[in-house]
């Protein structure tokens, strides 16, 4: 905490915590694709795995509130928001068999690793002041799983693993009369987070192909239109795609 | 008629009835359904960590233990209230249980070692019930809620009052050790009513003290066991929670059989392993004195050979003496596993035994001769 905090530094490290818990990535890039990785349409068959969502509100004080209405209603809009586009993903998409999810505690350590992987590359090589010496831009986009993710039952037929995350916190009233009565005296609180995950990993190789990452959302979950515009957004720049969400579109993807 | 006595006794005295919230009071019935947005949306993040939680590979799925887990969970509590109680016993050596809003209890391997009868047992497994019954989770969740959405406020608003925000940071982990002190009532007074003693659950607090001690000890630093808990503690301190409860047990002044040796027998083929993890623990003393405490009626060839490993394991010189003898007793008592010549074969290695090694190592080969490690085995017998 730097001197430009003013009397915010006095605060207890646990208020100020809950203060920033929402911060924005700074200038973040959002897509990456594995250089040189090509997916003709009609060439792979994927598999969606049940896509791991969570919504709720932020508590003046910046505590996530689960809300379990919310986030029923954002599953069901984002599944069908997943069923509408998929005809536009140029490749056959099927969902992952939820007995086969039942059977193993495999694949649920499989979506946190991939979520943990996806915060590495958002970490350490999208934010540009950030990035590693090994994930520089002109070294290309190397990451992985690892190969044995090929050993989940009921892969055997395919050749991509689709993952899909996102977690939404909307500011609460409270929230955001802090937020206004603190711009006041000239301090920022940020209010609300977005953040949503898209990847897609090679079976064979456990090689993540592509990912977007945004911790800046758009489109209310919560509501039909809104799910309907968060999963074009999550799909944005992903490889072999028949048509573009025009609509949608967000500032084009840096290139590896 | 006991159990009659404290139901009433408790309904008259609950501090939720009459409280601001207009909640009824849970959950005796079956199928309790969360109620608020708050406690719906604790449900949920519980129901999804259960989901994970279920199939995690920490889980013993052993049917025999976690069928007499539950037996003793329901002769503690009752009938009705364990029923719907899903308990996972996690293999974990840490010496600790949880419960979750929704109704799923961990007890990790690490209690199952350190406690010595099933009233002990029903202590800890009725006080994390009283989380449940109580709602602690949610009342918890709202009061750090409530906490941090004035201290934002004051830090907008007044910006110098740092010590008022520091009072309200400590009122958080007050309100935690109230929940945590309330808990431990409602467990003594489901041992009261029940067939097992209350005093049982003071023992278990007053043997944790002194596991603190010998590890501190060992290490050559003191153990502190103050009444009163820190200004950051999420717990009373073992002291006021045995202090507390042993008061409690002279209250209630019940008796009745603690269940030691049964339980004592239905743990008997996972000591091995439990003492195993808690030995890798790196904790000396405190892994001796665990054994100190399980011997009480005698060495056992088990105990024998986990004592011997845990000498080996701190590796002085002077060690592996103590530790050839350990697992010398320990085959003498009958104790069969290959291991122990093993052992016993590496410990006369290093203690200037050359010869006796060589033949106890020579021994173990011929027992297991697939054992993973065989072919170095080999290579120190020289032949």
């Amino acid at each position: 905490m730097g001197g430009m905090m003013g009397g915010w530094k006095r605060l207890s490290a646990w208020a100020a915590c809950a203060l920033m818990m929402a911060s924005p990535g700074l200038a973040q890039e959002k897509t990456g694709v594995k250089s040189g990785f090509i997916l003709p349409p009609g060439s792979a068959r994927i598999v969606l795995m049940r896509p791991s969502v969570i919504v709720g509100a932020q508590s003046t004080g910046g505590m996530f509130e689960p809300n379990a209405d919310w986030t029923d209603e954002a599953r069901r809009n984002i599944d069908r928001a997943i069923q509408d586009i998929q005809g536009q993903l140029g490749n056959s998409v099927a969902a992952y068999d939820s007995e086969a999810e039942e059977a193993g505690a495999l694949s649920g350590e499989y979506r946190s690793l991939f979520t943990s992987v996806a915060d590495s590359v958002r970490e350490y090589q999208f934010f540009p002041g950030n990035r590693l010496p090994t994930k520089k831009r002109d070294k290309g986009f190397d990451w992985s799983i690892g190969t044995d993710v090929a050993d989940l039952p009921g892969l055997s037929n395919a050749d991509y693993v689709l993952f899909i995350s996102t977690e939404d916190h909307y500011g609460s009233t409270g929230r955001k009369m802090l937020q206004i009565f603190a711009a006041m005296g000239g301090v920022s609180v940020p209010t609300g987070l977005h953040k949503g995950y898209a990847g897609l990993v090679d079976v064979k190789t456990g090689e993540l192909v592509w990912l977007n990452a945004d911790l800046q959302m758009g489109g209310d979950v919560r509501t039909a239109d809104g799910a309907q515009k968060r999963v074009g957004q999550l799909f944005e720049g992903f490889p072999g795609r028949t048509m573009p969400l025009a609509q949608n579109a967000l500032p084009g993807p840096a290139q590896p | 008629m006991k159990r009659a006595l404290l139901a009433l006794a408790m309904a008259l005295g609950l501090p939720g009835v009459g409280h601001a919230e207009t909640f009824t009071l849970p959950p005796f019935t079956q199928a309790y359904e969360p109620q608020g947005v708050d406690e719906r949306g604790a449900w949920m993040t519980a129901d999804e960590q259960e989901r994970l939680l279920r199939s995690s590979k920490f889980v013993i799925r052993d049917d025999g233990l976690n069928h007499y887990v539950r037996g003793v969970f329901c002769r503690t509590v009752g009938k009705d209230r364990c029923a719907n109680v899903r308990i996972y016993v996690m293999r974990m050596p840490e010496f600790n249980a949880t419960m979750y809003p929704n109704g799923m209890m961990t007890i990790w391997s690490g209690l199952l070692l350190r406690v010595q009868s099933e009233a002990e047992l029903g202590a800890v497994l009725g006080h994390e019930f009283g989380h449940f019954e109580k709602r602690h989770g949610v009342f918890g969740f709202k009061n750090k809620r409530t906490m941090s959405d004035v201290m934002a406020w004051i830090g907008v608003a007044a910006p110098q009052s740092a010590g008022f925000q520091y009072s309200l940071l400590g009122q958080v982990y007050a309100f935690n050790r109230e929940q945590e002190r309330e808990a431990d009532m409602i467990g003594v007074q489901y041992l009261a009513a029940s067939d097992y003693p209350s005093s049982a659950a003071a023992r278990v607090w007053r043997r944790l003290m002194a596991e603190q001690d010998a590890s501190a000890s060992a290490r050559g630093r003191k153990a502190k066991h103050g009444y009163a808990a820190g200004y950051f503690a999420s717990h009373p301190s073992e002291l006021s929670r045995a202090t507390t409860l042993e008061a409690a047990a002279v209250r209630y002044g019940d008796e009745g059989d603690e269940g030691r040796a049964a339980y004592a027998q239905a743990l008997k083929d996972w000591l091995p392993e439990f003492l195993g993890d808690q030995i890798k623990r790196n904790d000396f003393g405190g892994s001796d004195f665990i054994l100190s405490q399980l011997a009480s009626d005698g060495w056992s060839g088990p105990l024998l050979f986990a004592r011997a490993e845990l000498y080996s394991q701190r590796g002085n010189p002077r060690d592996y003496v103590t530790a050839a003898q350990f697992y010398a007793q320990a085959i003498e008592k009958g104790y069969a596993a290959p291991k122990a010549l093993r052992g016993l074969g590496l410990a006369q290695l290093r203690t200037q035994q050359t010869e006796q090694g060589k033949a106890s190592l020579r021994q173990y080969l011929q027992q297991s001769p697939d054992a993973s490690d065989a072919s170095l085995i080999s290579s120190l017998i020289g032949n």
